[in-house]
């Protein structure tokens, strides 16, 4: 007898960066086998991928899955586990908790949320901080992210980005700034060469010549950390001459005065002494950008990661507004987002102080109307701890347990040393996972996760685009997906108002009801409409807004916003001790901390190990031949890696991809606002390994 | 008629995307791409050449072209002597583990299923393209014609003229 085995193709979400990219598993006989290469018409990326979407399937039933609960018996880092049963796991953990909850309050509990888990997953977790009693939950947007929220939502009303992805092929300008998008989001760059085949310039802004530069109409090379000073001085020579869009300026956005003041003194040439560009570039890319007619701005982390990340996307969107550049066909705000559910972990209210629809937990009318809708009387009122503060909170004592789901902490925040020492000072920590990650190692019990190609659910993308994202195959061992494994411990726990929930539909159709946004998202026409669709979304014959602001902004009155800044320098600056800059960035073959990546060996294959980008200048001085082992050095620790000697980086910067961990050398200070750390400056000096 | 897997070269963005696609469809790449100088990439792959001095030089013509154009390998001929790898201008037959020749073919087996090549299904900014010959030239002639047209625009005279 012949044994026919069943094939089958399952339309995924690829489980990286934020693009939102469709592709197809195959699967036989509920065996995952590979990602089917094949144009999807209607798909965001028409079946294109990038290395790691390509190879997104090969980690699935890699040997180092977690099939087990664990639970500690060695020293905290030790890494030595022993298996338990789920009941045992649960038991424990909802008994340290209450444990913990009685004795210090529920204010000495965190909840990190993911964004790396669907929307249902993430609304789940940060329910049950909320009726836990605690608003200190957060996740990774805080490391990304928190700058344009904070920064757009004072300036336009609303945090996420303004158009879809068609809008640039319309467009007639494109300024990227921070932003990588050949490395960090490829398929982008068919939109951006695409748009460049119609005729669109492309201005180019990074202390880096990236890849992306490489296609650069105009190349801005500026200093580290001095983006306020470039962007306030291409508005100032944009006021100069005349530029700006007077018609959009005197009628949707108030302020133009005070901005006018403020950019009085940013000359070209001022600008050029801080940023190191030189006049005559700005002025042309001022008048390039301002004189498109139509124009789109992209930015990322290399703008958002900094102590001043809010002033630099203040004064990108003063930028934008003044030229007119939003809520058109052709133009638009890109803040790209690097995780596949960013954006929909923000929507869902994983953010110490919003809850879900971005609702601020100091609204006490907002606050009270979730509350109603959760079935108890109120939620916590005080704005909780962010990520970073919570790692400072746990190294003072204050913080006694953590709760992480799905986030590897201990290489993606800054400061690594600080995060193993707070870490390490925790009464208990859950940690929640598809592998025994850096930060797993810590954990007191160890939970084993689905990873996404398991698991149904919702994945919002980095354009606001929901999309249903089917199951391959069952987890490996006894793990379960993570909205089971938070339903069961939210039922231990004796929540007031916790509900059993039996499917991620059924949490969905909650969101329905309570994330205005998602109103008529349903997983009905979700499952049917594979190309997802766009929040804000009223009601369920609504087909979804793709452009926001056409008509007003979401502000009290209607108009946006200038927002003045001045320029600050970075928190930490070369000295004589540390004479280099060093600066982090992402690369094309890996992703974040390495924990799927990494055990992909088509991809280790190819980005094989650590380096650090030095310019030949540098390497001279200090005898560095190119593929040398170095060891890398700041206030905060040191970082062994080989040398890439190359002209990408200007003298005097180092250029680091931080996936392996080169998050040990970078500085914890803060943005004020939104309390982002400053990855992307930091003093360094460089020491040959003899 | 002859198709080929057409390189655009100013499009390569280095992301490899093909690379990883080929190895999953044959077990080893058979593309390769370079940085060239740090400004640009450069994608090496089987060019199916029209005199092709693999298929000349191969002993016991283990390699042959099929319906597509494709210079393909009879792996059951292939004896490992490599001689198509040393005639090669662009140096595409390796000598793989199982001591017989390995070089792209096209993604035959794909085709015969009516897919696209994977190097060309994934490639993100269409750096690879795949289809026939004359017709991609036309094309690419059409895009240089429309980029004159425009630059022309810009200064004000006719492409004529340029």
């Amino acid at each position: 007898m012949i044994y026919l085995m069943q094939e089958r193709l399952v339309p995924v979400v690829c489980p990286f960066c934020g693009f939102g990219c469709r592709l197809y598993i195959k699967a036989y006989d509920g065996v995952p086998v590979g990602v089917e290469y094949m144009a999807i018409p209607g798909s965001v990326n028409e079946g294109k991928l990038c290395p790691k979407g390509a190879a997104a399937a090969d980690f699935l039933r890699h040997v180092d899955r977690l099939r087990k609960p664990l639970k500690r018996v060695g020293e905290k880092g030790e890494g030595k586990f022993k298996e338990i049963s789920w009941s045992e796991a649960i038991n424990e953990i909802v008994t340290r908790l209450k444990e913990i909850k009685k004795q210090y309050g529920p204010d000495a509990v965190g909840f990190l949320a993911s964004a790396r888990v669907t929307n249902e997953e993430n609304y789940l977790m940060q329910k049950l901080a909320r009726l836990f009693g605690t608003n200190n939950i957060d996740h990774c947007a805080r490391l990304c992210h928190a700058p344009t929220v904070v920064g757009l939502l004072k300036a336009v009303g609303a945090g996420a980005q303004t158009s879809p992805y068609e809008d640039i092929l319309k467009t007639n300008v494109i300024f990227v700034i921070g932003y990588n998008p050949a490395e960090s989001h490829p398929v982008v760059m068919r939109y951006i060469l695409k748009a460049k085949d119609r005729g669109a310039k492309l201005i180019v802004a990074d202390p880096r010549r990236t890849r992306t530069a490489w296609f650069a109409d105009i190349f801005l090379q500026f200093k580290p950390g001095t983006d306020v000073a470039l962007l306030n001085a291409m508005a100032h020579v944009i006021i100069r001459d005349g530029l700006y869009d007077k018609e959009f300026v005197s009628r949707r956005v108030v302020g133009f005065e005070e901005l006018a003041n403020v950019l009085r003194k940013y000359t070209p040439e001022y600008a050029e002494k801080i940023t190191g560009v030189p006049a005559s570039l700005i002025e042309e890319a001022a008048r390039t950008f301002a004189t498109a007619g139509k124009g789109v701005i992209m930015w990322a982390m290399g703008l958002t990661q900094h102590t001043t990340g809010t002033d630099n996307v203040a004064a990108i969107a003063n930028l934008g507004l003044l030229c007119g550049y939003v809520g058109r066909e052709g133009c638009g705000f890109f803040p790209m987002r690097g995780q596949n559910n960013v954006q929909g972990a923000c929507d869902m209210g994983c953010l110490s102080s919003i809850l879900p629809g971005y609702r601020r937990v100091t609204d006490a009318e907002k606050r009270k109307e979730v509350a109603s809708l959760w079935g108890v009387e109120d939620l916590p009122p005080e704005p909780g701890l962010t990520v970073v503060e919570m790692m400072h909170a746990a190294t003072e004592g204050k913080l006694k347990a953590m709760y992480i789901m799905g986030e590897n902490p201990v290489i993606s925040d800054p400061n690594t040393n600080h995060v193993r020492e707070a870490l390490k000072k925790l009464d208990f920590l859950v940690v929640q996972d598809i592998f025994l990650t850096d930060t797993a190692m810590y954990a007191d019990i160890v939970l084993p996760a689905a990873a996404w190609a398991e698991k149904e659910g919702s994945f919002t993308a980095s354009e606001r685009r929901v999309q249903w994202t089917f199951k391959v195959c069952d987890p490996p061992g006894e793990a379960k997906p993570d909205w089971l494994i938070l339903t069961e411990i939210g039922k231990a726990l004796e929540l007031p108002g916790w509900r059993t929930y039996s499917s991620p539909e059924d949490i969905l159709r909650e969101i329905n009801a309570v994330v205005p946004q998602y109103r008529g998202i349903t997983p009905e026409r979700l499952k049917k409409q594979l190309e997802g669709i766009y929040w804000p979304c009223p009601s369920e014959d609504h087909p979804g807004t793709r452009r926001l602001h056409e008509e007003r902004f979401p502000t009290p009155d209607g108009k946006a916003r200038f927002i003045p800044v001045e320029y600050k320098p970075p928190a930490e600056l070369p000295d004589e001790e540390y004479p280099l800059i060093l600066t982090t960035y992402r690369i094309v073959g890996h992703y974040h901390s390495l924990t799927m990546t990494g055990r992909i060996p088509s991809l280790t294959k190819r980005w094989p190990e650590a380096y650090v980008e030095i310019n030949p200048r540098d390497a001279e001085r200090y005898g560095i031949k190119d593929g040398d082992r170095i060891v890398v050095i700041t206030r905060r620790g040191q970082y062994e890696c080989r040398a890439k000697v190359t002209t990408a980086v200007p003298p005097g910067v180092v250029g680091a991809p931080w996936h392996w961990g080169a998050n040990v050398l970078t500085n914890d200070a803060l943005d004020p606002e939104a309390k982002i750390p400053e990855f992307k400056v930091c003093a360094c000096k460089i020491v040959k390994k003899e | 008629m002859a198709k080929r897997i057409f390189i655009n070269l100013g499009r390569c963005i280095l992301c490899r995307a093909c690379e990883v696609a080929c190895e999953h469809v044959h077990g080893e790449a058979r593309i390769r791409v370079f940085e060239y100088l740090e400004m640009m990439a450069l994608p090496i792959n089987c060019r199916h050449c029209e005199k092709a001095p693999c298929m000349e030089v191969c002993p016991t013509r283990a390699l042959y072209r099929d319906a597509d154009g494709a210079v393909v390998l009879n792996e059951l001929k292939c004896i490992g002597c490599m001689m198509c790898g040393i005639v090669c201008p662009f140096g595409v037959p390796e000598l793989g583990e199982e001591k017989i020749m390995i070089k792209c073919d096209m993604c035959k087996l794909r085709r015969e299923k009516g897919q696209l090549p994977a190097c060309v299904v994934v490639c993100p900014t269409d750096a690879l393209v795949y289809g026939e010959l004359r017709e991609l030239m036309t094309a690419r002639k059409a895009l240089a014609v429309e980029k004159a047209i425009r630059a022309a625009r810009e200064v004000g005279t006719s492409p004529v003229l340029l």
